[in-house]
């Protein structure tokens, strides 16, 4: 402007024109003179590295200048998932000659997952406001939001125990606390075994035989071939959900969790015990993603090892996939006591405005019913869980594994 | 039926608003332009003697600018520190008075020495050029620190 104002007044002669071209000349020649690089330093802490999903985190961005901003603007930049839960992502302060200023803020995660944090974007201004200074600092954060759990007072029981000891009563005999039968006494047997009552009543020496409680081997089979997604839900979500909650309530029992992640990329982690098991298995949980393949995937691409002999699978899948319940099916037929958690995708699919869309929706609905009475005949209980809650679901599992798996197993 | 002066100021304004209502930066420097190209088809078709309204058209001219970028800043809705509002309002008055003051010291200067000269025009000519250098310099180097 200044400068089209100086050529206009000399174009016509009117020196008017050059007085108004002049303050912005002054300021101009002012203003990009006095600028100069504040060198703004931004530091991120996050007080912790885990959190959980919903929960709120403490954070303090350090900000620090060489030289007065008269405004610092500055921007955290949150991955999606991320949320600002007291302050706001962006800010603008004004900072002395080698002042430094920490501003604290609390995040929330509305999701699990693995957030990348600590990239600020920083925009100083000098006091003319003539010169801009932009910079994204990045930091080197990493905050892993644990699913939620669900609340759970009964989960499914294998049917098979392990050797060591646990909270599962075997169907064995031998020692324990529940009562199993009685049998005639044997030289060997304690006297504290004695069923005093029952042998007064037969003449003769009878012991009370007992279950042992005994702990189990469970592996998490989740299914990462395609996640069924609509706004803010998704079924690799729900299950990831699950299977967490799952894990954390059968290690709770001292029993041994594994997890096998079955998809474009598989994952697995040996079935293993206590408190260092269950983060371990809920960070491998939380890397799941859906890595898109077209190659067909075998189950015996898994290691033996981490299916161990009788132990229970539980497999948390929408069964969208049929590569997924082939595998399921070679499974059963290797004998493994297999339980599907179908995290149920119809309500998160829309059944259409035509008639025909409508007509594919409840075709689909139609074979997702055969698929479920196909696997229940092979004796694989399914636990729908999609508009009902995880633990009534599992509940209905129960049920038929009590009349079934003698017939069927 | 408006001139064709009131026609360009009402465009200016137009194109003002639309700068601010929409967030178009481009348009605040386009509406000035427009402002400052009336008032000079003001003073050539006029062919007055120097006017003394100058200065106070030169800050008006300054302070509107500042305004309108200020508000175009508030667009981004980043919330600054209390009292800012206040110190860039004291911030932009002094701006004005200033432009005020740098303008009333030229026009009297230009008043003082008002000569038809081949020098002095030769002089204001070499004025326009240096500032010219100096902005595509300052552009340049702004340039390269981005």
């Amino acid at each position: 402007m200044a400068a089209i104002g100086l050529v206009a007044a000399l174009a016509l002669r009117r020196p008017e024109l050059a007085i108004v071209a002049a303050p912005f000349a002054v300021l101009l020649a002012i203003g990009t003179r006095l600028a100069r690089d504040p060198r703004v330093e931004v530091e991120l802490a996050i007080a912790a590295g885990r959190t959980l999903e919903e929960a709120e985190v403490e954070a303090v961005m350090t900000v620090r200048t060489d030289l007065p901003v008269d405004r610092l603007e500055l921007l955290v930049d949150l991955p999606s998932g991320v949320e600002m839960a007291d302050g706001d992502a962006a800010c603008a302060i004004r900072l002395g000659r080698g002042e430094e200023r920490e501003i604290p803020f609390t995040l929330r995660c509305s999701r699990w997952g693995v957030f990348a944090l600590g990239d600020v974007d920083v925009r100083a201004r000098d006091p003319f406001r003539l010169v801009v200074w932009e910079e994204r600092c990045s930091g080197q954060h990493e905050l892993k939001a644990y699913p939620s759990p669900i609340s759970l007072r009964k989960i499914l029981a294998p049917v098979e125990t392990q050797a060591f000891s646990g909270s599962e009563v075997a169907r064995v005999k031998g020692d324990g606390v529940e009562y199993a039968d009685i049998r005639d006494f044997v030289p060997g047997d304690r006297v504290r075994s004695i069923n005093w009552r029952a042998s007064a009543r037969r003449q003769e020496l009878v012991v009370n035989e007992r279950h042992p409680e005994r702990n189990t081997d469970v592996v998490l089979f989740l299914d990462s071939f395609v996640d069924v997604r609509r706004d803010d839900r998704s079924t690799l979500e729900e299950a990831v959900r699950a299977g967490a909650s799952l894990a954390t309530r059968y290690l709770e029992r001292r029993d041994r969790v594994g997890l096998v992640g079955f998809g474009g990329v598989l994952r697995w982690l040996q079935p293993g015990m206590g408190l260092t098991q269950r983060y371990r298995l809920i960070e491998t949980m939380l890397e799941t993603g859906v890595e898109p393949t077209y190659t067909w995937r075998d189950v015996n691409l898994i290691p033996a090892r981490v299916l161990p002999p009788k132990a229970l699978v539980l497999a948390l899948t929408p069964l969208a996939d049929p590569r997924f319940v082939v595998a399921l099916e070679d499974l059963r037929a290797r004998g493994f006591d297999l339980v599907v958690v179908e995290v149920d995708p119809m309500p998160l699919v829309e059944a259409g405005s035509s008639e025909v869309e409508a007509l594919a929706y409840r075709l689909w609905a139609l074979e997702r019913e055969v698929l479920r009475s196909r696997l229940e005949r092979l004796g694989i209980g399914v636990a729908r869980w999609g508009d009902v809650a995880l633990e009534v679901a599992l509940e209905e599992v129960r049920t038929y594994r009590r009349y079934a798996r003698l017939a069927r197993v | 039926m408006l001139g064709p002066g009131v026609r360009v100021a009402a465009v200016a304004l137009v194109a003002l608003i639309v700068a601010l209502v929409l967030g178009w930066t481009p348009l605040v420097p386009t509406a000035l332009v427009l402002v400052g190209g009336l008032y000079a088809a003001q003073l050539a078709i006029d062919d007055a003697a120097l006017d003394g309204a100058s200065p106070v058209f030169a800050a008006g001219l300054l302070v509107t600018a500042e305004l309108a970028y200020w508000s175009l800043d508030e667009r981004e809705g980043v919330l600054g520190e209390a009292g800012e509002g206040l110190r860039r309002v004291a911030f932009v008055a002094l701006l004005g008075i200033a432009a005020l003051l740098v303008a009333a010291a030229l026009l009297v200067l230009v008043d003082s020495v008002r000569a038809e000269a081949l020098a002095l025009d030769v002089l204001g000519a070499v004025a326009a050029a240096v500032t010219l250098l100096a902005i595509v310099l300052v552009a340049r180097r702004t340039q390269r620190d981005a």
